[in-house]
């Protein structure tokens, strides 16, 4: 009996001392700058943007940029992975500082981040099995396609992607799919697409350096016609800390200047995805 | 053999109770034509399934000839084969000594998975690279968090078990609103819920402490049901004698009561054990790098998935089959009292 009632006292106190301690925004730059780190969230499983390499350490262009970004503040790179729609959800209460995860800045998102400074653009493409007969965009109509779902190319695809950055380029739907299957992640919805040509899927939606990383890896796909949109994409930070902000779009911006984004655009995707091609 | 067994200690006497007894029933009961039978199911399984594309086609190539163009024929060929076959190989373990049967089966078994793994033509020389960290930092994360996961949890199962067999109303609606609602959440939400939802009341929790937080309290859920089902299987005898020689509560419970409640607890509990090892996998959602998010992640640099996956499920399996071992010893431990 008397465990009951140290339980009851227990449970209690747990309870008093919910009271929520109020964080105040705004200190993300204190932080970085007191601890000298510099937290990133990041992916672990999308190359060559962010993977685990063979000394099981994270590497990629994003990673690249994250480390560069902590080299101009001054300050160390701790990388953390949680999943992406951890990330995405927003309110990160001081558990990481920024993303530099090839995140688009859509109208949704920007309702719980902060995009500072856009620092590259990814163009989109649709890739198919290598058996199959589809040369063209338009032949992709009533298909079965495959997508990341909660990503920007399942918006695409139901018509419901707003971008909302400066200069992003504009696009057009050109895609009626018959069914659209959405996955955990873009390598997922390749292994289907591999088992063969409408074995479950017709197509997929990618980004097209994830789609060519994917062929080049001995995966039986090829890429279908020009992309149908160029996303940018940007660096992402919590709400509330407009100095902090400032800053990481100062860097980003002298980074496009002095040409270090082209070269390690070029080093990870072999060409300069930093501008848009038209 | 069974068939005749079950016939003649049929205690109703079946819907034939009124005929004449008789061992056996009908024709179908004999255990030749059951053999039969189940020999013509086999075969008749897999003509449906069609072995044409598989090994076994391949091996009667002499003498069927291509075996995609062998047709129907060809595919019943085929099916009697492999029946014929596994049949054989039933036959010849009967055969064999007791002991060895059970060692025979598993190699068989494990030779056929084995094989099935080897027909994906994984990258051996790319599990050979990784699996040294998928061990190393995977595998021992995986024990790390399951074992401080299954401490606590029985803390809190211990604590809501008495609790829920209390007389005091407060305790007993607290024990069984905690079990009632950690049990009704799937083990994923709340690992998201405490990961996401306490920095909203102040407490930023990193991601290991947030899984074992939800790994213990969900088990713990689990387990005080089995803990109190064990320690209300001791008779009321053993703690009435107790108290009628004198000794206290707390120590008829912790010297009478305990010890034989626990060789109820503990087969239950070793089954919890083996999954939570299992369900620790869900904490890779908030980003642990313990043995299912290094099979996933590291497998996507070079798109090898499968290798890593198959690789993660071996390690798995040993560490379950280490479980496993560990309680058969615990069993005989609490059982000692049994032996005379």
């Amino acid at each position: 009996m008397k465990a009951a009632y140290i339980l009851a006292a227990g449970l209690a106190a747990a309870f008093i001392s919910t009271a929520p301690a109020t964080s105040f925004a705004g200190e993300t730059l204190d932080r970085v700058m007191d601890t000298k780190t510099l937290t990133l969230s990041s992916d672990a499983s999308y190359p060559p943007q962010s993977f685990l390499n063979d000394d099981n350490e994270m590497d990629g262009f994003d990673v690249d940029v994250a480390k560069e970004i902590a080299k101009r503040l001054g300050v160390e790179l701790k990388i953390i992975t949680p999943a992406w729609e951890v990330i995405t959800a927003g309110n990160w209460n001081g558990r990481w500082d920024i993303s530099v995860g090839s995140m688009t800045p859509t109208k949704a998102r920007a309702e719980v981040l902060n995009f500072p400074a856009v620092y590259y653009y990814t163009p989109a493409s649709f890739a198919v099995h290598t058996d199959s007969k589809v040369t063209s965009v338009d032949e992709l109509n009533g298909k079965v396609i495959g997508v990341c779902g909660g990503c920007t190319y399942e918006a695409y695809l139901k018509k419901d992607l707003v971008i909302d950055a400066e200069g992003a380029p504009p696009f057009e739907y050109q895609v009626e799919p018959g069914e659209i299957r959405s996955y955990e992640t873009d390598t997922n919805v390749f292994d289907d697409l591999r088992l063969g040509d409408g074995t479950r899927l017709d197509a997929a939606l990618s980004a097209l350096p994830t789609i060519q990383e994917a062929i080049k890896n001995g995966y039986p796909m090829k890429v279908v016609g020009d992309p149908v949109y160029y996303e940018p994409l940007a660096v992402a930070t919590d709400k509330g800390d407009p100095e902090f902000d400032a800053k990481i779009a100062g860097i980003v911006k002298d980074m496009h200047k002095d040409g270090t984004l082209k070269a390690l655009s070029e080093k990870w995707y072999g060409t300069d995805l930093t501008t848009v091609k038209q | 053999m069974i068939s005749r067994d079950n016939a003649g200690a049929r205690p109703d006497g079946g819907p034939d109770a009124a005929a004449p007894a008789s061992l056996v029933d009908s024709v179908l009961e004999h255990p030749l034509a059951q053999r039969m039978l189940l020999f013509l199911f086999g075969v008749a399984v897999f003509t449906l399934i069609d072995l044409r594309g598989t090994g076994i086609g391949e091996l009667l190539r002499p003498a069927l000839g291509a075996p995609a163009e062998s047709g129907l024929w060809g595919r019943f060929a085929m099916a009697v084969v492999l029946t014929t076959a596994i049949a054989f190989n039933i036959v010849v373990v009967n055969l064999l000594p007791r002991w060895s049967q059970v060692p025979v089966v598993w190699a068989e078994l494990l030779f056929l998975f084995l094989a099935f793994f080897y027909s994906f033509n994984l990258s051996y020389e790319f599990i050979g690279r990784k699996i040294g960290f998928l061990i190393t930092q995977g595998a021992f994360t995986t024990i790390y968090i399951s074992l401080v996961s299954i401490a606590i949890a029985s803390a809190i199962a211990m604590a809501a078990a008495l609790a829920k067999m209390s007389n005091n109303a407060m305790a007993y609606g607290v024990a069984t609103f905690y079990i009632s609602f950690f049990r009704g959440l799937p083990l994923l939400m709340q690992i998201y819920l405490i990961y996401l939802g306490l920095p909203q009341l102040g407490f930023v929790v990193d991601p290991v402490p947030a899984g074992i937080a939800a790994l213990s309290v969900c088990y713990g859920a689990y387990m005080a049901e089995i803990f109190r089902a064990g320690i209300q299987g001791v008779p009321p005898g053993q703690s009435e004698a107790a108290r009628a020689l004198g000794l206290k509560t707390g120590i008829t419970f912790r010297k009478i009561v305990l010890p034989q409640a626990m060789r109820l607890i503990v087969p239950p509990t070793g089954n919890q054990f083996i999954a939570m090892l299992k369900d620790s996998s869900l904490v890779s959602v908030v980003g642990v790098w313990e043995l299912t998010f290094l099979a996933r992640t590291q497998g996507r640099s070079e798109f090898k998935h499968l290798e890593m996956l198959i690789t993660a499920a071996l390690i798995y399996w040993v560490l379950s089959i280490c479980f496993e071992m560990l309680q058969a010893r615990l069993e005989a431990y609490y059982r000692r009292g049994d032996r005379r």
